[in-house]
Parts: C-alpha cells; sequence; structure tokens
C-alpha cells in the first residue's frame, strides 16, 4: 500500500476516525498497532511475524538491560539484540551479494568455487524498522534512556505504519515518550499537516514518477545515448530520488502529525548545500544522525589525527552506502561521499585555515544538529553550491546505475561529455530542472512558507479540495513503488 | 458529538464539496480522453462520417473477420445497399463498447443508418490493463453501475443474503472499478494528453489500425496448430454437450437495451450479432420485445463451416478464409432482416 494509492486514503481515514473517536491512550495504541500491521500485510503478510518477533526480541532485550547490572552481561544482551537486527540485514540484503562477491574473489585468486545465491524476497522496510529497534536497545544500553515496561508501546514504537517502511528513522528517545501521553487532536496541527502531505504528494506522484520514464530510459541502455542526455538523465534522477525520498518523508511525517505525533525531520532542502558536509546535513538527516551515533562516535569520531578520523569517515560512509543495497555501486556511491567529506575537512583546515566542520549532523532538534560552520556566501558561494551540486549529481551515476560497467559509461558521458551514442532524450527538457531549481530555491527561503495559514478554515478547506483536483491532472496514470522500499 | 467535531467535520465536507466540484468542472471542459487504438479509428471515423451509413462495433472477433469491402458487395447483391466502416478494437468488450457506440453517435453521423453492435457479457475484471488508460477512458458513471450491477447480482435472481455475500467475494471488482471510476472522474493524469507527444503516440500507428482500405478492417492470421486444433476439437465437444439458450444478465440487458434506444435516437436501427466463438451458449434477452434483430453464430450445429479448425485461429478468431465466409453469412443476414419492415 503506498502512500499516493486511492486505497491509502480510505485507510488512513479509517485509522484517523477511529483513533480520534477512542478515548484512552492504550486503546488507540491497540488500534495504532493493528492498523500498522495490515498496513505492513497488505505487502507481504509472512514478513509480519518478522517484524513481531524483530520488537518482541528488542523489547525483552531492553528489560533485560535493565535489570542486569553486569557490566559483561549487559554487553552480551546488547550483543545478541545487534546480532539478530544485523543477521536479518545481512541474510535478506547481503546474503547474495557477500556470497557472488566471494565467487568472484576466489576466482580471481585462482581458486574457482561454485557458490549458491538464493532467491531471497527483501522484507519491505527492513533496514528502516531494524534499525528503529536498535537504536531502542543501544540507548537502553547506554543509559540514555530507560526500558520500556510496556510491549504495546516498544511494538507501535517500531511498527508505526507512517515511519515503518522508508523512515525518518526515528530516536526511540524521541518518540517513545510521545506515545507514553495522550495526544489531543487540538494540539494537533492539521493545516499543517495536510499542506505537508499535498507538497509531499505532488512531489512523488507529479514529479518524482513524472520524471522516471525518462530516467529509466537512459539507465537502461546509457551506451545509446548522447552526453547531453546523460547530463539530462541525471539531473532527472537528482530530482527523481529527491521528490520521491522527500514526498514519502513529508506524507509520512503528515500522517504522523494529523495523529498527533512528531517524526523527525529528514530533508532540508540538500541541493542548496554549498559543500558535501553541509549535504550530509541536508540529506536524509535521520539516517546520517543515526551513523552518527550508533557508528562514527562508537568507531571514533572526530577523535584522533586526521588520519584516524579520515579512517573514521570511510569506514561510516562506505557502510551507509552498504546500508542501501547489497552492491558495489552502492559501496562506491558512499566511498566517493567518504572521500569528500575527508577532502572538505582538508580544505577547511589548509585553505581556510578554519577548524573543520562536522562531517555528519546529531539528532535533529538536538543541539549539534545544525552545521557549525557557516558555508561560504557570495559568488564563491556559487562556486561552491555548483561544485558540490556537480558532485552529488556524479555519485548519484553509481547509486542509480544496474552495474558498474554501465555506470562506467555514464560517468564518461557525464564528466568527459563523451558517448558512443546518438539517441536523444529531448534536452530541451533542462526547462523543468531549472524550473524546480527555483522552486526549491525560493522554498528554501521560506516563501511559501506560510501565506497559507492566513485564510479562515472555510477557505482553506476549500481551496484544499481545489488543489487537489488540479494537482491529479498532473499525475502518470502508473504509481512507481518508493525507490527507497527497496533499501 | 461536540460542536468542535461538528465543525472539523463541516471543514472535510467542504474539502470534498470542492474538490468534487473542481473534478466536475475540469471534467466538463476537458475533450473525453481516447486512447491510442480506438481515438485513430474515432478520429477518422469523424472526419468521414457521411461516407458511411453502416458501422460495426465489436471486439477482435469482428475487427479481424468482417472485411466492409465484401459486406458491402454481399448486401448490394441481396438488395440493401450498404457503405460499411469496421470499428472493431481489440478486447472492447461490453461495457467499453457501449461507450464508445456513444462517441460514434456524438460525432452525428448524417448519413448513418444501421449500427451492428457484437454481443457479449459485461466484464467487470480488469487485471490484465489495470493503470493504462484503456482501463480508465470509459467508467464513467453509466458503464460503472453496469459493471457495479452485474458484479453485484450476475444471475439477476440474488436475494439479499446472496447480495452481501457478493459484495464479499467479488469485492476486488468493487474496488478496482470503483477506483477506475474515481480515476475518471478526478481527471487523473489528464495533463499529460495534452503534451504534443500524446498525440504523436496515440496516432503513431493509426494506418494500420485503420487497415489496408482504410474501413477498419485488418486481415487474420494463420490457422492454428495441429496441437492446438487437436485441443479445440475436444473443448469445442465439450461445449456442444453443455449447449443451450443462455438469458443475459440483468447488466448486459440494460446495457444493449440502452445503447439501441441511443442508437434509434441517432436516427439508426440496431442489429446484434454473436461470432463464432467455441462457446456455444446462445444468448437470450429475459425482457420482450427484443430491442433489436439478433443473430447468434456461435453454433457449431447450425454452422459447422467456422468451427473446422482449418479456418480458425484460436478460440474466438477465424481465418481469412474463414472470415470471409462469416462476413458473407451476416452481410445476407443482415441484408435480409433489415429488408423487412
Amino acid at each position: 500500500m503506498l502512500f499516493v494509492e486511492f486505497r491509502f486514503f480510505w485507510f488512513f481515514l479509517a485509522v484517523f476516525c477511529v483513533y480520534w473517536s477512542l478515548r484512552d491512550n492504550r486503546s488507540r495504541k491497540i488500534w495504532l498497532l493493528l492498523c500498522s500491521y495490515v498496513f505492513y500485510a497488505a505487502w507481504n503478510w509472512k514478513f509480519l511475524f518478522l517484524l513481531m518477533g524483530s520488537s518482541a526480541l528488542d523489547y525483552f532485550v531492553g528489560l533485560m538491560l535493565a535489570r542486569t547490572k553486569n557490566p559483561g552481561a549487559r554487553r552480551g544482551w546488547l550483543i545478541l539484540s545487534l546480532c539478530v537486527n544485523l543477521g536479518t540485514i545481512a541474510f535478506f540484503k547481503y546474503y547474495n551479494f557477500f556470497v557472488s562477491s566471494a565467487a568472484v574473489f576466489l576466482a580471481w585468486l585462482g581458486l574457482p568455487a561454485s557458490l549458491h545465491t538464493l532467491n531471497i524476497i527483501i522484507p519491505v522496510g527492513v533496514s528502516f524498522y531494524t534499525f528503529h529497534s536498535m537504536s531502542y536497545t543501544i540507548d537502553v544500553y547506554r543509559g540514555k534512556m530507560r526500558a520500556v515496561t510496556s510491549i504495546l508501546d516498544v511494538a507501535c514504537f517500531i511498527g508505526f505504519f507512517p515511519q515503518m517502511v522508508a523512515g525518518p528513522i526515528v530516536r526511540a528517545a524521541q518518540f517513545l515518550p510521545q506515545l507514553q501521553s495522550l495526544r489531543k487532536f487540538s494540539n494537533a496541527d492539521v493545516r499543517g499537516a495536510l499542506v505537508l502531505f499535498l507538497v509531499g504528494f505532488v512531489k512523488k506522484a507529479c514529479i518524482a514518477d513524472g520524471v522516471a520514464p525518462t530516467v529509466d530510459k537512459y539507465f537502461d541502455s546509457p551506451a545509446n545515448y548522447t552526453a547531453a542526455s546523460a547530463w539530462l538523465a541525471i539531473l532527472f534522477y537528482g530530482i527523481q530520488i529527491y521528490c520521491d525520498f522527500s514526498g514519502y518523508t513529508d506524507m509520512a511525517i503528515a500522517c504522523a502529525r494529523l495523529l498527533g505525533y512528531e517524526l523527525t525531520l529528514n530533508f532540508n532542502f540538500p541541493y542548496l548545500a554549498r559543500n558535501v558536509a553541509e549535504f550530509w546535513h541536508r540529506w536524509h538527516i535521520s539516517l546520517s544522525s543515526w551513523l552518527r551515533d550508533y557508528l562514527y562516535i562508537p568507531v571514533g569520531g572526530n577523535r584522533g589525527n586526521r588520519w584516524f578520523v579520515a579512517r573514521n569517515i570511510m569506514i561510516t560512509m562506505l557502510l551507509g552506502g552498504l546500508w542501501h543495497g547489497g552492491a558495489w555501486t552502492f559501496v562506491i556511491w558512499g566511498g566517493l561521499h567518504g572521500l569528500a567529506l575527508v577532502v572538505h575537512r582538508e580544505w577547511q583546515r589548509r585553505v581556510e585555515g578554519r577548524a573543520p566542520s562536522r562531517p555528519l549532523p546529531g539528532v535533529p532538534g538536538s543541539p549539534d544538529a545544525t552545521e557549525d560552520v557557516p558555508p561560504r556566501r557570495g559568488p564563491f558561494g556559487w562556486l561552491a553550491w555548483s561544485l558540490t551540486f556537480y558532485w552529488v549529481c556524479f555519485t548519484w551515476i553509481f547509486f542509480r546505475a544496474a552495474d558498474l560497467e554501465r555506470a562506467g559509461v555514464i560517468a564518461k558521458s557525464f564528466v568527459f561529455w563523451q558517448s558512443p551514442g546518438t539517441h536523444d532524450l529531448g534536452f530541451r527538457m533542462i526547462w523543468i530542472v531549472v524550473l524546480l531549481g527555483v522552486i526549491h530555491q525560493l522554498n528554501g527561503r521560506r516563501v511559501f512558507s506560510s501565506w497559507w495559514r492566513r485564510g479562515s478554515p472555510e477557505v482553506f478547506a476549500a481551496g484544499y479540495g481545489c488543489a487537489f483536483a488540479v494537482v491529479l491532472l498532473f499525475i502518470p496514470p502508473h504509481y512507481a513503488p518508493f525507490i527507497y522500499f527497496q533499501f | 458529538m461536540s460542536v468542535q467535531f461538528l465543525k472539523k467535520l463541516g471543514y472535510g465536507v467542504i474539502a470534498l464539496a470542492a474538490f468534487i466540484a473542481t473534478s466536475g468542472v475540469i471534467h466538463s471542459l476537458l475533450p473525453p480522453m481516447i486512447p491510442k487504438g480506438i481515438a485513430a479509428k474515432l478520429k477518422f471515423f469523424a472526419e468521414h462520417k457521411d461516407e458511411f451509413d453502416t458501422v460495426i462495433v465489436g471486439t477482435s472477433r469482428l475487427y479481424y473477420s468482417i472485411s466492409p469491402e465484401l459486406f458491402d458487395q454481399t448486401t448490394r447483391d441481396n438488395g440493401l445497399p450498404t457503405r460499411t466502416f469496421n470499428f472493431g478494437i481489440d478486447g472492447m468488450h461490453p461495457p467499453e463498447n457501449f461507450y464508445v457506440l456513444e462517441q460514434i453517435l456524438k460525432t452525428k453521423p448524417r448519413k448513418l443508418k444501421w449500427v451492428v453492435l457484437e454481443m457479449g457479457d459485461i466484464q467487470t475484471k480488469w487485471d490484465n490493463i489495470l493503470g493504462t488508460q484503456r482501463a480508465v477512458y470509459w467508467h464513467d458513471w453509466p458503464r460503472t453501475a453496469l459493471t457495479l450491477k452485474k458484479a453485484f447480482n450476475p444471475r439477476g435472481n440474488a436475494n439479499w443474503f446472496i447480495k452481501l455475500t457478493r459484495l464479499w467475494l467479488a469485492r476486488r471488482d468493487f474496488i478496482s472499478n470503483l477506483a477506475l471510476f474515481g480515476k475518471q472522474f478526478a481527471n487523473v493524469g489528464r495533463a499529460a494528453d495534452f503534451l504534443p507527444s500524446a498525440d504523436r503516440e496515440r496516432f503513431a500507428d493509426a494506418a494500420s489500425e485503420l487497415g489496408p482500405h482504410g474501413d477498419g478492417y485488418r486481415m487474420a492470421g494463420d490457422a492454428m496448430s495441429p496441437e492446438r486444433a487437436a485441443q479445440f476439437e475436444q473443448r469445442l465437444a465439450q461445449e456442444m454437450s453443455e449447449a443451450r439458450p443462455k438469458f443475459l444478465d440483468p447488466a448486459t440487458e440494460d446495457g444493449y437495451r440502452n445503447s439501441a434506444a441511443q442508437t434509434r435516437q441517432a436516427g439508426a436501427a440496431p442489429f446484434f450479432v454473436v461470432a463464432p466463438v467455441i462457446f456455444q451458449q446462445l444468448p437470450r434477452f429475459r425482457r420482450s420485445p427484443d430491442p433489436a434483430p439478433l443473430v447468434s453464430f456461435n453454433d457449431a450445429r447450425k454452422f459447422p463451416q467456422f468451427y473446422d479448425t482449418r479456418v480458425r485461429i484460436d478460440d474466438g478468431h477465424l481465418t481469412n478464409e474463414g472470415a470471409a465466409e462469416f462476413t458473407r453469412l451476416l452481410a445476407q443476414e443482415f441484408a435480409r432482416r433489415m429488408r423487412q419492415p
């Protein structure tokens, strides 16, 4: 069930009406959990047991961590939780990747081995809900939060349907307190949530799905197309992935807000970034802050000499790339971003003569969430923005390409403007990129942020209905699944 | 219920009303969305509407079978000269054919005298084309209501308990047909129809869809393989053993009666035909009088020449040789029936 499907509207209407008509918090949570499981089962009911198992295990581990004082035993419980959660991801997402890579490596060593891959279906959202789940046990282990005694709360947190399958990756410490207090409809920002939902719907259904056929056409056979087409397709992919993922996030945040819950910020105009560190403070913030807190800092973070910090950044970004899927293209994508972060740190230290900024953000809303070194402004700011945007687009090649061979062909077209192909995608469509760029820029300056709050509720309601009717004119007949569902 | 709750409900109603009103206004301003294949034929017919007095509307069973040239020659030889256009479309089952006929009649062809409409049961499942423009464009309320009626009460004899059971058993049909109606009414994706590329794509294969003579007819393929022929004969024997007259379901009957009335209103006479398909059930109207003459060729005992595997491509289609024979017989029967006062 996708947020842009008709059936989701009916589903959410039922969830919303029943939820607010229930008086006590426990009944509401039971209802939410039931609906979340129905939502998840709409894809594949069999994997529901995996989700339930993950929730039950981490609830139990949380309780054991709270009861046990012995550091060794506590570490043991945490390791159990991490092994099961990471083992689940490793099996479903990486088994075939590891096996095929091992076979290639052994063949390279002159030891050909016949290793069998499995026909594995990846459970939707497995990378997201296991990260939710792990944040709970790790935070309890670290003493950042107390273990929750109600399994209903833990199951609701891990399975909450707006954020379960594609994030944002919510921290237990942020979300569980919200679950434990009765939400009031009068406190819910209904108008803001509805506008956010519409914005997300437009991003996903109109823009991302609108440019997707052009992108698919190019990336399927890049060697057939001209270099201008390569540029267009890569720029379109930049638009597609941003609108697809941030559109999903907007709708997820809006749905949660309509039920009285606040989810974490996930995107903050990433394409306005003027350096790659700023990009990571604006792109998929919930993942980058998760990686920072649970991977980058534990492996050393900013402590130690600059080679050690560079190593930490590379480890984090390579694993962050791998998190997206079992393919070398994702590893390279992460590696390229890691490399850019290291180079940026050295640039700040040597050329700008200042302390390097943090490569990854803290949890949104926390004091260390924002970039501590303000990016450049003025003409150099434009140059910095252009270079950053170019680099981000270059890395998208590896993120999207089906294999390394095709990624090489596309990169050559993009960087050297060389392609053997003669087919043209229609470079005239570049106006779409320009138009959306202008909107992104204006929106980044909060031009559209509040005028819709001014009218009376009746006028807003009528305007909203009209706007939705107009928006539907612009959506393609086919819904494409969200890109991040595969991760 | 608190006043605040009623207020919020009121805002929801306002938003819904605004949505419906805006969609309705846009819907009335936009031209009908006609997909590829049908668009080419409709455009051609609209441009040449006064050249034809007979139009044949149906599925591929008529599209690849009825040659207007041969049909007109036979009717002329039988004392009823015609000038025919074949409006057969692949997979155009009821109620899509009712919608297309309505669009044909809306072009107001001044010389139109006869409409030959293929008979078949209303379809309720569109799984194989779900999400395409082809599934959406004809789902206006009259046609959607027919599919829902068929899904709800397929035999016309359901009591409330059976209807409730049907509501559950056919829930996928209800949901998919209502969603398609919603898409049609809410003009989903219609902006794309106005891109220059949309028109290019829509009329890309117009010449081949209109056939070599520009009369809407396309030649059929070769006869079935011996293995398939054996299966066909086995299945035909089974069908013949179960052959009996079959009353149309109420929704289908309503659809055909309505189309017949629309045809008459446009100044033409309807004529219903069942192509020589493998199914041996001869359709009958429940209520009398019949809305139009009905000729069923799906009778292997009466028309054995159409069930010889050498003239069949598959269960529903005839080779060129079989199609020519079918055209001649249909034209003779048509001329005989239509000459009668």
